[in-house]
């Protein structure tokens, strides 16, 4: 008896593996399957002409997302009858296993949306088309601080102008009778007077500031403010102090400056000393959840983008936001960064996968998903400077009051961004993850700033060298 | 069969004796477990209620633990996105081919280190013990160039498959090992006297009394499998094949970053686990009154 | 007497066909173990002594790849502390939790189906959504443990942004997953014969002595099944590091797969990964290889 229904399982199940994965297999090989075979025979079709060019780009993001990717880039396809442009969505989860699978196999897509971190590295291994022509002779340009250089060739082209600037609660400014903070850079606060303003925000259970005499710091009920500790984000600190990661040209490591190292210091004693942050170890990437949208927290700081991935949502749900420019220490500065689109060296079609990502850069492609949502700040400079276009872009209801926005992200940005310096330099995922790793303990005040970066020095150098 | 008769005398006369013992005892039992249960239950607790929560909500202090209005449409507006079906199916298309060979090919292998006397057993089976000590992760590229490019078989199920119908692993051939390793072994010589075959042996006697630990054998690939992202994501490139595991990971790569759907797709995802494990556990409990009996 | 017997009897037909029964039932496995396991596993091994770099050809690098890792590498050492404690922990944890649960559960108590599922499922919950849940309930200024530890005066604890803390907190999660054991320890609990409890019970012995000498000993070969899967499992972790703490504060929760893991997917440094790679498979060679030999004094199978 046992033995028949086993044998029936054994039987049954045979055939259904065969069924259940055959059936995927004799699907049309178009559906990316490895470049290898789509490549050979792509280069069968060149020499056919009038056949299409296939191309497969890669992206991360949710099902929304690349629902709205494939419809625009379907525009594209339409648009003209030699490119046919294909999307292989991602999971940002296993995005860059995935992506190294592929290349260490040789079957990268053509093109892709990478990661920042990553660019200058797949760059110096050679896995990056140059892409210094694509922009030769075209007017509409990007932003000169948008380009990922490598040797001083530009490899890659972020998708979208992201810049650091303040969020804060109006409502929590309202109730304490403090002036918001500025959006014009010209009244930026002092280091000083931004933890003066953070104190008279941050309440313990009793109501009591940390200026007001019984202050119970262990039971803080609403905290001033939340600097965003992620290791890139720091930066903007260090430059903020005279100083910084790198040297001008990135070539040298110089975070054991003193300035630096204060820079860092002041960002952990705002938990430790003053008492107007939160504990925050700069791990997860959901700072303006935590702090702002929670309810915690009066001011915090992060990229652009979070007026359209959180941001717009929670002012549905009652939050009155504003945005400011950052304070500063010494200078006046903020970075910027976004997603960088590649050509991968390993596509037998340099040419048409720089033409398709040449279109799908240009902003009326992908306005409607990703622009006028806040998630996205454009990448020409037309609009940063006609303000008709500056109207179009800002006048959207998910961004700030219009004044507010266009002090912020465009006058701030354009005048103090300085590029992150992933932008230029090598080596930064080594350098960013061994930099957290060496901060872990002074956040919780264990060491000191000083001491972290001094005993670590000769690795963060080895990682900035691309020697660990 | 003598051991029988002995039994349930002595199951008598033990009952008589420690009925009200054992009746107390349980209710203690009972109490702990529910205290247990109760805080094994708050993460996953936490995680349900988020689901039904609006995201300021979710992120408010002080932490509530019953959401304010309770967002049932949270759901309703998730699916919308979330193509549940289509990648339950797509699941199930890995699933069911590879739970079933997987539990049998184990079964096979795990009789033979128990029970079977061949040349190289040790050697064998330390082999495929070696096997488990290494991460799936390692072998990840060698094997992704050896179904792709070796095989063609990119963007299709086979490289998900196909490993299932070689053994189902290493840890559940050991675990099926153990268990045929704690069954007496009288039971099969007594056949073997009767003059079954090897094979009789496994089929008539041996899996009927390890039905228990086949069934947990199957559980096991069915959960690894289901939530088995990073294969499935290198090996999967076409959004109609995408499968739970990286339908939800997608979900939650959405620029939008909304914590309380992305909770919605979890326990969406998770149910059928569940359901699976009601089913699987009535055959348990099935499995402990037959080799009750055999005893 | 008959084992002896047998052996002698190695030429003759029933032997032989005992032994090919044998290697036709291991056919799939060793198909399988074979290119599967052992050839990508050389093919590991191979790499592990090239400097190979994304998409350029890999260059031949002698030991130099092994020589980095002890004497320079930054995170090495660390790492396999940081392993080695979270395992012990994380390993006594939930063998004492899962077969505490299995024993209660196997007991005639109310609602027994019910428990049963619950303490399965946080086996069932994909790991991603679990490690968002728990980073919730952690959170150091937010979350729900510290509201509780507030509201009864306790002083906070900094969960996962504390390097003392981090690993018992992962820890923790861990022994909280470990739904499989229970379900092992229940199925290996029903092979435990009733006799034998019953006779014991005649005699007099309590509770806690049938449990040392009766359910202990016949459920051995379960126990020690379920001491080296959780060994293994929790030696290879690498999910609480990605989802949660990407290895810190500092080096404090970074696991020897997980540092595997940013060598080879994030600075694309396969030769060097394959490298760090096979010293962890040795590493855990070795501790499993410690298991075993130790396993020998106290599993009692029933079948010898």
């Amino acid at each position: 008896m046992k033995k028949k229904l086993l044998t029936l399982l054994m039987v049954i199940t045979l055939p259904f593996g065969v069924v259940a994965c055959g059936s995927s297999k004799t699907e049309p090989a178009e559906s990316a399957t490895p470049a290898t075979q789509k490549s050979a025979t792509a280069e069968t079709k060149d020499s056919t002409a009038g056949e299409k060019v296939h191309l497969t780009y890669a992206l991360w993001g949710g099902e929304d997302e690349a629902k709205n990717t494939q419809k625009t880039i379907d525009k594209f396809n339409a648009s003209q009858d030699r490119i046919e442009v294909e999307c292989m969505p991602i999971p940002w989860e296993t995005y860059m296993e995935k992506l190294n699978t592929m290349a260490a196999a040789g079957q990268l897509p053509d093109c892709a949306i990478m990661s920042e971190a990553g660019v200058i590295q797949w760059a110096e291994q050679g896995m990056l088309y140059d892409i210094s022509k694509m922009y030769d002779g075209s007017e509409a340009r990007p932003l000169d601080s948008l380009a990922f250089t490598y040797q001083g060739k530009p490899v890659a082209y972020s998708t979208a102008f992201e810049s650091l600037l303040l969020y804060y609660n109006k409502d929590m400014f309202d109730k304490a009778g403090i002036p918001y903070p500025s959006a014009n850079a010209d009244e930026a606060w002092t280091w000083d007077e931004f933890v003066e303003v953070a104190k008279k925000l941050t309440l313990d259970k009793n109501g009591k500031t940390p200026n007001d005499p019984g202050f119970d710091k262990d039971n803080i009920v609403q905290y001033g403010c939340m600097i965003e500790n992620l290791t890139w984000q720091l930066e903007v600190w260090c430059l903020s102090n005279g100083s910084g990661f790198y040297s001008e040209d990135g070539s040298k490591v110089i975070i054991n400056d003193p300035a630096a190292i204060e820079a860092l210091q002041k960002i952990a004693d705002l938990y430790l000393v003053e008492h107007v942050a939160p504990l925050s170890s700069g791990l997860t990437d959901d700072g303006v959840q935590r702090s702002l949208i929670a309810g915690t927290c009066a001011m915090t700081t992060n990229g652009a983008w979070n007026i359209g991935t959180c941001l717009a949502a929670a002012r549905e749900e009652g939050l009155n936001y504003g945005v400011g420019v950052l304070p500063y220490m010494k200078e006046k500065v903020t970075i910027n960064t976004g997603g960088p689109n590649v050509v991968f060296s390993q596509t037998k079609h340099p040419e048409e996968a720089m033409e398709f990502l040449k279109w799908y850069a240009l902003e009326e492609n992908n306005w409607d998903a990703l622009i006028a949502t806040g998630i996205w700040m454009p990448t020409l400079d037309s609009y940063y400077k006609d303000e008709t276009l500056t109207r179009k872009w800002l006048e959207n209801p998910a961004y700030p009051e219009y004044e507010e926005a266009k002090g912020v992200l465009v006058d701030y940005a354009m005048e103090y961004a300085k590029p992150a310096s992933w932008y230029y330099v090598n080596n930064t995922t080594d350098f960013n993850s061994l930099l957290s790793s060496v901060l872990g303990d002074v956040w919780t005040g264990k060491i000191t700033a000083e001491k972290a970066i001094n005993d670590c020095f000769v690795a963060l150098e080895e990682a900035h060298a691309g020697n660990n | 069969m003598q051991n029988a008769t002995v039994s349930s005398t002595t199951q008598m006369i033990v009952r008589k004796n420690s009925n009200k013992i054992e009746k107390i005892g349980n209710l203690i039992c009972f109490a702990f477990l529910i205290m247990i249960a109760a805080l094994v239950m708050l993460p996953i607790w936490w995680i349900f209620r988020s689901s039904l929560m609006t995201n300021a909500e979710l992120y408010a202090w002080p932490p509530a633990f019953l959401p304010n209005k309770w967002l049932f449409s949270n759901y309703k507006e998730t699916l919308e996105t979330f193509k549940f079906w289509l990648y339950f199916s797509n699941t199930m298309k890995i699933i069911v081919p590879s739970v079933v060979a997987g539990t049998f090919t184990a079964t096979l292998c795990g009789y033979a280190f128990a029970r079977l006397r061949f040349r190289g057993k040790k050697l064998l089976f330390s082999l495929c013990v070696g096997s488990m000590l290494l991460p799936n992760m390692v072998t990840l590229i060698p094997l992704y160039m050896m179904w792709t490019q070796g095989f063609g078989l990119g963007n299709t199920y086979w490289p998900l498959v196909l490993p299932y119908f070689c053994g189902g692993g290493a840890f559940n051939i050991f675990l099926i090992r153990q268990f045929i390793s704690s069954i007496p072994r009288e039971l099969d010589e007594a056949a073997t006297i009767d003059g079954a075959g090897r094979m009789q042996i496994l089929f008539q006697i041996i899996i009927p009394a390890i039905k228990p630990a086949m069934i947990v054998v199957a559980l096991f690939l069915f959960i690894t499998l289901w939530n088995d992202l990073l294969q499935q994501t290198v090996y999967i490139n076409s959004p109609d094949k995408f499968t739970i595991a990286i339908g939800l990971s997608m979900f939650k790569s959405g620029l939008k970053a909304d914590w309380a759907k992305i909770m919605c797709a979890t326990c969406l995802s998770f149910l059928p686990g569940v359901v699976i494990y009601l089913f699987g556990q009535k055959y348990f409990v099935e499995g402990i009154v037959m080799t009750g009996m055999k005893n | 007497m008959q084992k002896k017997e047998c052996m002698k009897k190695r030429g003759t037909p029933v032997m032989r066909q005992e032994e090919r029964t044998a290697y036709l039932c291991l056919i799939p496995a060793f198909v399988g173990l074979i290119f599967l396991t052992y050839v990508p596993l050389f093919a590991v091994l191979v790499l592990s002594l090239f400097k190979w770099k994304g998409i350029s050809a890999p260059v031949f690098n002698g030991i130099n790849n092994y020589i980095r890792l002890f004497a320079v590498d930054p995170y090495f050492k660390d790492s396999i502390k940081v392993t080695v404690i979270f395992s012990i922990i994380a390993v006594i944890g939930s063998m004492i939790y899962s077969l505490v649960i299995a024993m209660l559960l196997n007991r005639k108590i109310p609602a027994r189906g019910m428990f049963r599922v619950l303490f399965y499922l946080p086996y069932i919950l994909p790991a991603a959504a679990v490690y968002i849940g728990w980073s919730w309930l952690y959170e150091t200024n937010f979350g729900l443990f510290n509201y509780i530890l507030k509201a009864i005066g306790i002083k906070n604890i900094m969960f996962l942004n504390d390097s003392v803390a981090v690993i018992p907190s992962l820890a923790l999660i861990a022994v909280w997953l470990s739904g499989n054991l229970i379900v092992i320890f229940l199925a290996g609990l029903q092979n435990v014969p009733r006799v034998y409890h019953e006779a014991a019970q005649i005699d007099g012995a309590n509770s806690w002595q049938r449990f040392c000498n009766i359910t202990i000993p016949c459920m051995s070969p379960i126990i020690f099944y379920n001491l080296l899967m959780s060994l293994i499992t929790n030696m290879q972790v690498v999910t609480p590091a990605l989802a949660l703490t990407n290895g810190g504060p500092g080096n404090s929760s970074m696991f020897m797969t997980y540092l595997m893991y940013k060598y080879a997917f994030k600075s694309n440094q396969m030769g060097y990964a394959c490298a760090i790679s096979f010293v962890f498979f040795i590493i855990i060679a070795i501790f499993t290889g410690i298991l075993f030999k130790t396993s020998k004094s106290w599993i009692f199978y029933e079948g010898e």
